[in-house]
């Protein structure tokens, strides 16, 4: 991948696909989105700004959103894009995989960052390192998350060209026989503006319903480090501020009984301001925060919940 | 139902230091199977504890996958086996020379019914091998599967995906991609781990598996530690209510 001009956009999500839109505006001279949908959709797509969208066709009973690969795969062999950007949500993972391998390469995954010069960068070893790579494929393929060239106003004025294309059918080997909601709350840590951040300083579960009074008082997510999510299991993966693709910039993070360790640091590396509370006088959260108090939590955070109810 | 579960030796994160230069340093850094990995081969004890049949596990890297200590360490979690693909060329290898080596071995194995992957390896989580495996094997391919229940010649199973479950029938040979949710990892038992030991090993070189072309596809121009962004650094000793109204302060100006 050396210059982008055609850089193409799938994914199953719509907010996800409003921001790639934008973000594929700034990279290449022609945005396409590959879409699941009706014209209204399509009209979306090219006020976000698409200069062409291709309709697919629509979600049924039959059809999952996996089963329109072919469908992408027929147009990308006959267009060759320089990029095509998947969402990066399981589905888009798993399509972008799928497409990759029969393109014979591998995929950019979880890209925070594209250059000029088309490299990109991603994060390693759970955050602890951002790697640059690039794709020697004529078309490359890359995941990208929401967050990444963050929502752009849509422009109601734009133009675009819209093109039904025929659906590719294929015997498919997966066969959908249910679908219901996920159970639990769903947290979209990646938009939030204020995040409470809680850690191994918390010794029960019980005890992070100071947290949330706190995070319900300014109006904060949840957040957590690795061990609370994937030892403990306090708190679902989703909450876990490390790993995953996401980008985080809010303009306020309290880390609440974090110690700091590098692989949790680099997720809210690029917060505005850093807050952080901790009775260890020598942990590395200190050196990173902005404000920050050498104490017990089980003290501090009563207080703390006190002066924001009553405002003084 | 022969159950083949894919599997990367990684360096533990905990132990990773950061250079001056901003580069990293993985000598002091333990070797283990991948945190991802190990529900993978727990999930595959699960299937044939209830369907039957063997689970193989199955690494391709560099020499490293030969240390003893880190083969006895997948053996006794249950796997009957073990494959390896040896080569030190692998050590840097893309998702899809990872991919591409795994569906040889995995061709030369023979007569898999299932293939399971963790959902991402624990030092670079592209979360893109399984899905590629899957298509370069032509069999059934699936992600985020949280739970597996076998049924004739299909399995049933549940995907998680952000915020809905889908309950899917996927016909065999397949490859899916485990959460960690799926079923939580067997700390070995001694006894586990000295029949570890005695367990069957078999290692291959790329040639045997007829690989010998496996060019890359994505180089990796560096890795570096990210900078960190300057911080005011005022820190206040203590929780006396005087303190914490000092915080509060703080705090208060940054809400406004």
């Amino acid at each position: 991948m050396s210059a982008i001009k055609n850089v193409w956009v799938f994914s199953d999500k719509q907010d996800i696909l409003a921001e790639l839109c934008a973000g594929a505006r700034q990279l290449g001279e022609k945005v396409t989105v590959l879409l699941i949908g009706n014209q209204s959709a399509a009209d979306e797509a090219i006020k976000a700004g698409a200069d062409h969208v291709y309709l697919m066709g629509e979600l049924d009973d039959s059809r999952m959103v996996e089963d329109f690969l072919p469908t992408i795969e027929k147009l990308v062999a006959e267009h060759n894009p320089d990029l095509v950007m998947f969402g990066n949500t399981k589905r888009g993972k798993l399509m972008a995989g799928k497409l990759a391998a029969k393109r014979g390469t591998s995929v950019l995954a979880d890209v925070i960052e594209f250059s000029e010069d088309g490299t990109c960068k991603r994060r390693v070893y759970g955050g602890a390192a951002i790697s640059t790579i690039k794709s020697n494929a004529e078309v490359a393929i890359a995941t990208v998350g929401g967050g990444v060239f963050g929502p752009q106003a849509l422009d109601e004025s734009r133009q675009g060209t819209t093109e039904n294309v025929d659906f590719v059918a294929t015997e498919s080997k997966v066969k959908c026989v249910e679908r219901r909601a996920k159970a639990g709350a769903t947290v979209n840590l990646s938009a939030a503006k204020r995040v409470v951040a809680v850690g191994r300083g918390f010794a029960d579960k019980e005890d992070l319903k100071m947290a949330e009074e706190l995070a319900e008082l300014i109006g904060a997510e949840i957040g957590c480090t690795r061990p609370l999510s994937e030892g403990l299991d306090w708190l679902p993966r989703e909450y876990y501020i490390g790993v995953s693709g996401v980008m985080f910039k809010p303009d306020l993070y309290i880390a609440l009984g974090i110690s700091g360790q590098i692989q949790h640091m680099v997720g809210c590396n690029q917060s505005q301001t850093i807050i952080a509370v901790n009775k260890d006088k020598a942990a590395p959260i200190f050196k990173q925060a902005d404000y920050g108090i050498v104490g017990d939590l089980y003290k501090v955070l009563p207080m703390l919940i006190e002066k924001l109810k009553s405002g003084k | 139902m022969n159950v083949i579960t894919c599997y990367k030796i990684v360096p533990d994160d905990q132990d990773i230091i950061v250079r001056d230069d901003r580069t990293l340093g993985l000598e002091k850094a333990e070797l283990e199977i991948g945190q991802y990995d190990l529900p993978a081969i727990e999930a595959g004890m699960q299937v044939v504890a209830d369907a039957g049949g063997k689970v193989s596990a199955l690494s391709v890297g560099p020499k490293l996958l030969e240390n003893s200590k880190l083969k006895k360490g997948v053996l006794s979690r249950g796997p009957a086996d073990l494959y390896l693909v040896v080569d030190d060329s692998l050590a840097e290898a893309d998702t899809h020379q990872t991919a591409r080596t795994l569906a040889a071995a995995i061709q030369k194995i023979g007569d898999a019914d299932l293939v399971l992957c963790g959902e991402g390896s624990s030092d670079l989580y592209a979360q893109q091998v399984g899905p590629q495996l899957g298509e370069l094997l032509g069999m059934a391919n699936i992600n985020a599967v949280s739970k597996i229940t076998v049924e004739g010649d299909k399995v049933i199973v549940e995907r998680t995906l952000e915020d809905e479950v889908e309950v899917l029938e996927v016909s065999l040979p397949a490859v899916i991609s485990v959460t960690t949710d799926i079923v939580q990892p067997r700390i070995p038992s001694m006894k586990e781990v000295l029949s570890a030991g005695k367990k069957p090993v078999t290692q291959w070189s790329l040639a045997d598996i007829g690989l010998a072309d496996n060019p890359q596809t994505m180089e990796t121009i560096n890795t570096l530690a990210p900078e960190l962004a300057e911080r005011k650094q005022i820190i206040i000793e203590g929780d006396s209510e005087e303190a914490v109204n000092e915080l509060w302060e703080n705090l208060r100006q940054e809400l406004q």
